[in-house]
Formats: structure tokens, sequence, C-alpha cells
């Protein structure tokens, strides 16, 4: 019934009527119509009525250009069956027209209410959809801490959420260069550079850009096309922007953080080392500068014996200070990047058997003792590292025992391992203090500046052991229900068949 | 004999203290913290005591303390050379005197005979200084250098006295602000033009000074009588 019509009625029509509009108000109105046959006895009136009340719902359910074919089509059921002259279209008075006009006013004030009843609840959708879609992207991009972490999101999130292609882009050394892991177009960076610029953009009105302002980062850009057909509304665009600008400066914070940290945590390591060098060099310097001065300022009045004690004194401390230095040479080594020293296969008991022997002049009456195991076992590592690990373990012993103590070193293999134990009957740590004693700097005892060691030894043996796929850990008690149990984990060498 | 009792937990420093200290005529006795060294001190009643502030069980300043609540006995603090608050707060606890590790046997002698001397002329006050060309004749409140009578302000004598009745002992900034400017708060740029003034009139080298010694960051000290 609408061909013929003119063009703009046509393209009204065709724009806001679909098949489902179009049945629903063919229902409407075939139900009107049989009502308003029902009730015709009751006059004329009633049956307009009714045919209001069909127009006005079907404007309410499928809009206003329903309302106005239902308007119509009324209008000409009404007039054909129902008004005298029956059957005819003719008008017999011009009171005729009246329902007409009252139709098609009705038609029109419900289907344009209607109408904007719809706009709203459409654009409430649509609000809601971008909040949705908003709060998703600032969901994802919480969890993005770095800023590659943040490029993938953001490339990620935009694509899935928003349906675009997106590309970040920011200044480095005052120029402009993406991001993006992918390379991009080169049509691509020229819109981004006038975005940045402020420039106007070229007619490729398929891209949008945002330039982003970080407060503690580089500006950047970013691009967006879309990809699904429908607008991305410029306020949603600013939205999206500043997030990722957001984004982009919690990203810059935590890398700053995470730098100004590390470097804190090398300042540390570079205070308690120099704190390291100045006390516990100066003890044994102390020990050194009195034995030699006094050998000079009373060599005569010291019997023999004396003057022998202070000379072995001297390098007794000597070898004390070489100790210190090794263990702070390792100690910065490792610092600067793991244990790289060449590897040899070693004896794990003949290595022991030569540290005691070492060890054994400063045990005084101190016992120290072997068990080795029933085949020699073999282990892959830098024998004078593994020496110093070995001499620190037990100088620990040594120093924090009594004279009458025991110390013993036992190997066993177990599970594929070379394991060795330290264990003593000395004074033992703290059950709280076990997994401390291997902290860098951490001694054992109440004083700060108390303390014979330098703090590094154990964990010099840690960071050694853990270079080799190894375990260290400290238990008490260690022999006779006291004292400390070092053990040491290494994996065994090819060559030894356990 | 002189009693010395000897507190450190330093085994390798007791090793050459105990038989040097010894020829030296002095009889030593050894304790390795700071709780045995406070028992050991009621019982032997040393003379001098030399002690690392870095004790293994208690703080070297409550060891001062706890020794001041019953006796005037010197003590000499055995520290580094870096602890300058260290050494001041011991100093101002009660300690005598320090000397820096690592030390020359000489030093720690001097600083022992001076502690020995300052506290027996606590019992018997001494009535003159001599060290070098300087002379002090504290009744007359008169200076001499070679003989010559030095002319000085009150301020620069209360200071020189001082400093001469603990001679070869350090005396702190504080307690000479406190002597010469009757607050140990005073600003110690006071001291420090006073001192200048000083060394102008006995040092035969005021740019090198011989007799009145600058401990950097602490006091200063005069040189022992001689």
């Amino acid at each position: 019934m609408t061909s013929g019509r003119p063009n703009p009625i046509a393209r009204f029509l065709a724009a806001h009527l679909d098949r489902g509009a179009l049945l629903r108000t063919a229902i409407v109105l075939a139900l009107s119509a049989l009502l308003a046959f029902a009730v015709y006895p009751l006059g004329e009136v009633a049956s307009a009525l009714v045919f209001v009340l069909g127009i006005t719902i079907a404007g309410a359910w499928s809009g206003l250009a329903s309302a106005l074919i239902a308007a119509v089509a009324a209008f000409l059921i009404y007039n054909f069956y129902l008004t005298e002259p029956a059957l005819t279209f003719r008008l017999a008075t011009g009171g005729d027209l009246a329902p007409l006009i009252v139709f098609n006013l009705c038609a029109l004030v419900s289907g344009v209410l209607a109408g904007r009843l719809k706009d709203h609840a459409q654009a409430a959708r649509s609000s809601n959809l971008q909040l949705h879609s908003l709060l998703a992207l600032s969901q994802e991009l919480q969890s993005a801490l770095r800023l590659p972490d943040v490029v993938v999101t953001v490339e990620r999130a935009v694509h899935r959420i928003l349906g675009a292609r997106a590309v970040l882009l920011h200044f480095e050394d005052e120029a402009l260069r993406s991001l993006s892991p992918l390379p991009i177009e080169l049509g691509w960076l020229a819109f981004a550079h006038h975005v940045a610029t402020g420039g106007t953009p070229p007619a490729d009105a398929a891209l949008i850009g945002r330039r982003l302002e970080p407060a503690n980062a580089p500006h950047a850009v970013l691009v967006l096309e879309p990809l699904r057909p429908g607008k991305l509304e410029p306020a949603f665009v600013d939205a999206v922007a500043n997030m990722v600008a957001l984004a982009l400066e919690r990203a810059a914070l935590s890398e700053q953080i995470t730098e100004r940290r590390a470097a804190a945590g090398a300042e540390k390591l570079k205070t308690a080392l120099l704190a390291s060098v100045s006390h516990d060099f100066r003890t044994p310097l102390t020990a050194i500068s009195a034995s030699a001065s006094s050998l000079i300022a009373y060599g005569e009045k010291l019997d023999p014996e004396t003057s022998a004690r202070l000379l072995r004194g001297v390098v007794d401390e000597c070898a004390r200070l070489n100790r210190y230095t090794a263990n702070l040479l390792e100690m910065s080594r490792m610092e600067a990047g793991g244990v790289s020293q060449p590897l040899q296969i070693l004896s794990a008991a003949e290595m022991v058997v030569a540290v005691l022997h070492r060890v054994r002049p400063r045990a005084g009456e101190r016992k120290l003792l072997l068990h080795p195991s029933d085949q020699d076992l073999l282990i892959t590592a830098n024998p004078s590292l593994f020496e110093l690990v070995l001499i620190n373990i037990l100088d620990n012993a040594i120093l924090y025992s009594d004279e009458d103590a025991r110390v013993e070193v036992t190997i066993c293999a177990e599970h594929g391992a070379c394991r060795i134990d330290i264990a003593d009957s000395g004074h033992g740590i703290p059950e709280h203090a076990l997994l401390r004693v291997f902290e860098r700097f951490h001694r054992v005892g109440k004083s700060e500046t108390a303390g014979r060691g330098s703090g590094l030894g154990l964990a010099i043996a840690k960071g050694f052991v853990e270079a080799l796929g190894g375990t260290i850990d400290a238990s008490i008690p260690g022999l006779d229900g006291r004292g400390t149990r070092i053990t040491i984990r290494l994996p065994l060498a090819e060559a030894s068949n356990p | 004999m002189t009693n010395i009792l000897l507190v450190d937990d330093e085994p390798a420093l007791i090793a050459v203290l105990q038989p040097v200290l010894g020829a030296e005529g002095y009889s030593v006795a050894t304790a390795s913290g700071g709780v045995a060294a406070l028992r050991l001190a009621e019982d032997i009643k040393p003379e001098v005591v030399l002690l690392d502030l870095g004790l293994p069980d208690i703080d070297g300043k409550e060891v001062i303390r706890a020794l001041r609540a019953t006796s005037q006995v010197p003590i000499i603090v055995i520290s580094a050379r870096h602890q300058e608050g260290e050494k001041i707060a011991a100093l101002d606890n009660g300690a005598d005197d320090y000397v820096n590790k690592p030390f020359e046997i000489g030093e720690l002698m001097a600083r022992i005979r001076a502690a020995i001397r300052r506290s027996s002329s606590l019992k018997n006050a001494p009535s003159t200084y001599r060290s070098g060309p300087l002379e002090i004749d504290f009744t007359a409140r008169r200076v001499s250098l070679a003989g010559d009578t030095v002319k000085l302000s009150p301020k620069e004598y209360d200071l020189l006295r001082t400093l001469a009745l603990s001679a070869g002992q350090v005396v702190t900034h504080k307690r000479l602000l406190a002597v010469g400017w009757g607050s140990d708060t005073a600003d110690s740029q006071y001291l420090r033009v006073y001192i200048g003034l000083l060394r102008q009139k006995i040092e035969e080298d005021p740019g090198d000074p011989r007799l009145l010694l600058t401990e950097p960051g602490v006091g200063y000290r005069l040189a022992s009588a001689a």
C-alpha cells in the first residue's frame, strides 16, 4: 500500500519499518477491527474509540511509521464498513472526515512518544555497553604494570572490546615511535604524527587518533581503526584514551619504583660492605699493629715465647684478613652476576680433609672429625670457592663454640646428590634465626657491632651452593642435642657412579 | 703493681695485649663481655679499664655507666676511628679517653700513663704542669713559655688549665665549652677561635701544633706532662 508514494515517504517507511513491525501492526489492526465490529451496536463512537486504542497500541509497540499506517488503514476500514453508507468509501458528511483526522493525530502523538522512548532505551543500552567496555578495558589495563604489558593489553583489549585495531606510539628522543611489536603502516605513522603535532589529519577518516599526555612518561599517541561498522563516539574514544594514558603513567611509575628500589638495594649493599670492611678489617689490623709495635718497642723485655706468639698472631691475623678479602670479593662478584668461575670435578672428601687441615690451627682444643662415605663422591665446583665455603662454615662452628666442643663433618650419597653435614656441639642458632643466617651481614648475637665474622660467610655459601644447583640448610641441634648442623647437598658429578 | 682490666671479645687482641702490658709491669685481668667485666671490676678494683665498645652481651656505654655508678676508675675506650658519635657518647657517659683502632702499642701505653697520672692528680691536685717549654703554675695562675711569662685572657687560661689538668687525655668540645662559656651548647666556633689564639701564644709553630692537639670531631688534647 506504500507503492507509488513519493520517495521521501517511502524512504521514511523503509527506514522505520521491518517485517516484524508490519506484522505487529497488522495483528493489532485485525484485533481492533474485530473489537470495533463487536461494539458497533453500542454506536459509531465506541467503534472509533476502539480504533484509537488500536492505533495507540500500534504506535507504542512499533513506532511512528506503524502508527501512521495503522491510522490510515483504520480509517479505511471504519469508513468502508462502519459509517453510513456502508460498504462505500463515500463520505456522507464533512463530519465523516473527523475520524481520519483524529486517528492520524492520535497515531502521530503515540508514535512520536514511543519513538522517543525507544531512542532513550537505545541510548541507555549503548551507553551501558560503552560503560561495560570501559570497565573491561580498565580491568585489563590494571594488571599491566610494565610498558610492554600495557602495549599488548591495549591492542588486545581494544580489539576484543571495541572491535578496533589499536596502535600506541610514543616519543623517544623527540621522534615518534611505535610501541607495537608488530610493524605498522607508514600511513598510520603519518596520521599519528598529525595527531601528535595537533595538525589536521589527512582526509583518511577511517583512523581515529588521540594525543596522550601522561604526567611522568613521554607523550604518546593512540591510533584506532574501527573494524566493525558503527561509529566510535568521540567522547567514548576520549575516555579510552584517558584510560590508556593513566595506564602509561602507572607503568612509568612502577618502573621508576623498581629502579629506585634496585638502586636503594645496591646502595644498601655497598654501605653494608663498607661497614663490614671498616669493622671486620680493623680488628685483625689492630691485633697486627699492636703485636708488631710491641715487638719493636718492647722486643727485649718480652720473653722469646711471647715474642714468637706475637709473630704467630701477626701471621694468623693476616690469614684472617685474607679470608675476609676473599669473602668480600666473592660477595661483590656474586652481586655482579653469578658464579662464573671455572668448574672442576672434585672429590668432596679430599676437599674436606684439606680444609680441616687448614682450619685445625685455630680450632684450639676443639675436636674436628671427618666421617667420609664408602665411595669417593665427586662433585663439580670451583675448588677455591668450595674451599672458602667450607672454611666459612667450619669457622662459624669454631667461633660459636667452647673449647671442649666437637665438630663433625659427614659425607654421604643421598638420592643422587652428595650430602655434606657439618655439625657442632657449640652454642647453636636460635630457631627463629635458622633461615636468616644465610642473609648477608646477618650475625647471630645481640649487639650490632658484636661478633667476629663479617656476616658474609653463610651468604656466600648459599650463593655458591645454589649456583651449582644444590641446597644448603641450617638446623638444630647439631651434636649431643646442642649446637648447629649445616647440610649441603650438591649434585654428583657425571664421572662418579654411586 | 697497677691493675688493668682489659675488656674485649676479640681473643687475638687479648693475646697480644696481655703479655705486652705484663711486660710493662702491669697486672692484667681480662673479660670478654660486659657482664663478666662488671663482676671482675668489683673483685679486683682495677686502676685502669681498657674497654672495647663492641661487646657481644651489653652495650659498651652501659658498661661505662655501670662502672661510673660505683667508681672513678679511669676508663679508656678502644673504638674505631670513624665512630665519633660512639666515642663522644662514651666520653659523655664517663669514659676518660679513647684510642682508635688500629693503634700502636706506644699510643696505648701513653694513654694508660696519662690516665693513671690523672687519677692520682684527682686525689692530690698538682700545683704545676710542665711539658717541653710550656709551664703552668696553677696556684699563681701563671703560664710561661721557656721561662717567659705568657699573657692569657681569663678565658684562655681557664681552657688551658682544664686541658692541663687532663694532660695527655682528650677533653671534649662540650666540656671545654662549659668551662669557657658556661654552657655546653655554646657555638663551638668560639672554641675553635680561642684554641687558635692559645696556639698563637704557646706553640712554636701554630700551624703545626705539638702541645695542643686536635682530636677531630671529639675535642682537644694537651700533650702529657713530661
